[in-house]
């Protein structure tokens, strides 16, 4: 008896947290389904519901919100940075897990003191090297500013890479295979929970970045923009009373690519770490 | 070992390569900055020598020849103004057919503007629309071109006076007037208040009681409250180096303020933000009086239906005397970046997008008074409601020059009036004063 109400009091508990963190996001999703354009904060749920912000947002874009191009430029940022930033972490993080040459500690160390620093420190140092290439107000600067210094976040990954034990890499070798062969094909496919979680976390910041993107994409033209920018050039005060549930439901849109992304490396998450790789 | 000197050479290499990149670009900058120096001066010169401006013109055109003028123009993202800048930037391009232009609008909201040319004004736009306060620290930071000569006609004639004294910094002009509607009046719901109970706040709380009605007003915010304090001639200027003076602490301060609270105590009464106010108006209907401006003109004119009008703002009862509310009156300016690269082709666009005939395009389109005296007699514009409100409360508004330190204790000071919140109101002032009144950085 007492055991039930200890239970029924937990779950008060946590059924009180539950509604407490879910709020917010309940409150998007349902004012995003709202037939009202501006924001409405005398009722919790929308008076008259409709999808017509949706359909407005991929269907019918003007000069404020043009949420297709921004998607696709968000997307085109997401995906290229998602590439690059993965390949360079999983193979620094190989070198340095992997391999031993002289200076390999001095890297390590200097990588992990230069990522001390908060990259928006050099926010107006990285705005004026690009300025000088040309590179604002395009994508190809965005990625590159996004992915440059992505190598340095390898320590997660190298910590995983260290738990492989060597024996695999040892009998790679001596079958004759080379450092990429051991790479690809042996630690690679043994690194999937690791890889799943770099891929999705190289995708997730460009896609939800607002500050560099902000810095770098001078243009005022709406074509130019990404969902970030976008999104809150809608709250402006000349606009937020038409578009405010458009931007409820793009902020709902936003989450759908992560979700699916996130759906998808689900599957490699559940699957063993080394478990029977080794036999004896 | 072979490794080791290949490694070597490559990051050598790829040091070299960086350096020398960077130099180049340097250098042809340098270069480039040096010599677009030169043409300005020269640009300048000619406008100087040449009398008939269509000589002017001729030369631009024919200087222009063989290459693109490109050119980026800032202006509000609503639709609307999206809209008409579009037609208006059409034919200015069909007004030149032998020049190639390249014009491209970007969405900025001009309350917004200078924040963001000054963030960069080499990648800023080369005409932006901006609103009236931003001009000194635009002029400060060397960002807007100043209007020597014009080449079409004169904006400081054709604009209304007040507008064009606001356009100029040190005597000097340094953009070109496009609206003179950037304030508050009272919007009404004729249904439950008459036009004669709007005239003061005291018969417009009565009716609004009677009706079981509310009236807003966003007091818990500088801009507004400063309606009250200028009703009765209390002083807020700014001085030459940015910092204010106020005197709404002295015995008509006093008064004011208790005033302010007892108008905020009445129970028809309610402060309000405006996004709250047009959410409110549109859910209970129970807002049928609200100062605000011509922004929110659509969502009201929608909420109140046939009882839809607009107003000068009330007056309030002083002494025994009724004092009439006084408000901030706003323009909107076109600039020219001084940094943009083709610069007469930018203070000739400037100046197109403000003459007469674009004016009242604009203002029609977007429902703005324009600054053009006679554009702004064109029937659309005389007979819409809003404009009517915000011209009737004209003669009683003041520019707003203002120094930054002004609204953080000004709105402190209208939300504990506001609420109620202050018991103390002659100390309350005093602080507010102080806070005003402090240096400006």
């Amino acid at each position: 008896m007492k055991k039930m109400i200890n239970i029924i009091w937990r779950h008060l508990l946590l059924i009180f947290l539950v509604i407490i963190w879910l709020f917010p996001i309940v409150w998007l999703v349902v004012t995003s389904f709202s037939s009202y354009k501006g924001v409405n904060t005398f009722n919790f749920f929308p008076e008259e519901w409709s999808i017509d912000n949706y359909v407005q947002l991929f269907t019918r874009p003007d000069t404020a919100a043009n949420f297709p191009a921004w998607f696709k430029n968000s997307m085109i940022v997401g995906v290229c940075c998602c590439i690059i930033s993965t390949t360079f972490v999983v193979m620094v993080a190989y070198a340095m897990s992997c391999m031993r040459f002289k200076s390999r500690k001095g890297i390590m160390s200097f990588a992990i003191i230069a990522g001390m620093f908060p990259g928006v420190l050099s926010m107006i140092a990285v705005y004026f090297v690009m300025k000088q290439f040309g590179l604002i107000d395009s994508l190809f600067g965005l990625v590159i500013v996004y992915s440059a210094s992505s190598g340095l976040g390898y320590l997660i990954c190298k910590g995983f890479f260290d738990t492989i034990p060597a024996s695999l890499r040892e009998a790679a070798k001596i079958e004759g295979a080379s450092q990429l062969t051991t790479f690809v094909k042996v630690v690679l496919p043994l690194s999937r929970p690791i890889l799943v979680y770099t891929v999705i976390n190289s995708f997730l910041s460009p896609w939800m970045d607002f500050v560099m993107a902000r810095l770098m994409i001078r243009s005022k033209d709406a074509n130019d923009w990404t969902v970030a920018i976008g999104l809150y050039n809608l709250l402006d005060r000349n606009l937020i009373n038409d578009y405010f549930s458009v931007f409820c439901a793009g902020g709902v849109i936003v989450a759908i690519p992560i979700s699916i992304l996130f759906v998808i490396m689900q599957k490699f998450y559940v699957e063993g770490v080394t478990g029977g790789a080794v036999k004896g | 070992m072979k490794k080791k000197v290949l490694s070597l050479i490559l990051v050598a290499a790829m040091g070299v390569s960086m350096l020398v990149g960077c130099g180049g670009t340097g250098t042809e900058d340098s270069q480039s900055e040096s010599e677009s120096k030169n043409s300005e001066a020269g640009s300048e010169d000619k406008d100087g020598e040449f009398v008939v401006k269509q000589d002017a013109i001729d030369n631009l055109i024919a200087s222009s020849e063989g290459k693109t003028v490109h050119l980026d123009v800032w202006c509000s993202e609503t639709t609307a103004y999206q809209e008409v800048m579009g037609e208006v930037i059409e034919a200015f391009k069909a007004q030149y057919p032998d020049v190639s232009f390249e014009i491209v609008i970007g969405a900025q909201s001009e309350a917004g503007c200078k924040d963001r040319v000054l963030e960069d004004p080499e990648a800023a736009a080369d005409v932006f629309v901006f609103a009236d306060d931003q001009i000194n620290d635009l002029v400060k930071a060397g960002a807007l071109q100043e209007v020597v000569t014009t080449y079409t006609y004169d904006p400081a004639v054709t604009n209304d006076e007040a507008t064009v004294e606001a356009t100029k910094v040190n005597g000097k002009m340094y953009a070109y007037p496009l609206t003179a509607s950037n304030g508050y009046f009272l919007y009404y719901d004729s249904r439950y208040v008459s036009a004669e109970d709007v005239k003061s706040w005291e018969t417009l709380l009565a009716a609004a009681e009677k009706a079981g009605k509310k009236v807003g007003m966003n007091i818990g915010d500088g801009w507004y409250i400063y309606s009250f304090f200028a009703g009765a001639d209390l002083e807020l200027t700014m001085n030459a180096d940015g910092s204010n003076s106020c005197n709404w602490n002295n015995e008509t301060g006093l008064k004011v303020a208790n005033k302010i609270k007892e108008i905020a105590s009445n129970s028809a009464f309610i402060s309000i933000n405006n996004t709250d106010a047009t959410a409110r108006m549109k859910a209970s209907g129970d807002l049928v009086a609200y100062v605000d401006g011509t922004w929110d003109a659509t969502p009201i004119s929608e909420a109140y239906g046939e009882g839809y009008s607009a107003t000068k703002l009330p007056t309030y009862n002083l002494d025994g005397e009724d004092v009439q509310m006084g408000s901030y009156a706003g323009y909107k300016f076109v600039g020219v970046n001084s940094y943009s690269q083709e610069k007469g082709w930018a203070m000739l666009l400037a100046e197109y997008i403000t003459n007469e005939e674009n004016q009242s395009k604009i203002g029609v389109a977007t429902t703005e008074m324009p600054a053009n005296t006679e554009a702004a007699k064109a029937p659309e514009l005389q007979n819409n409601v809003a404009l009517k409100g915000l011209s009737e409360q004209y003669p009683f508004s003041d520019r707003q020059v203002v120094g930054g330190k002004y609204w953080d204790p000004a709105a402190s000071l209208g939300a504990g009036l506001a609420d109620g919140s202050i018991t103390d109101i002659q100390q309350a002032l005093n602080d507010a004063v102080l806070g005003i009144t402090q240096p400006a950085n």
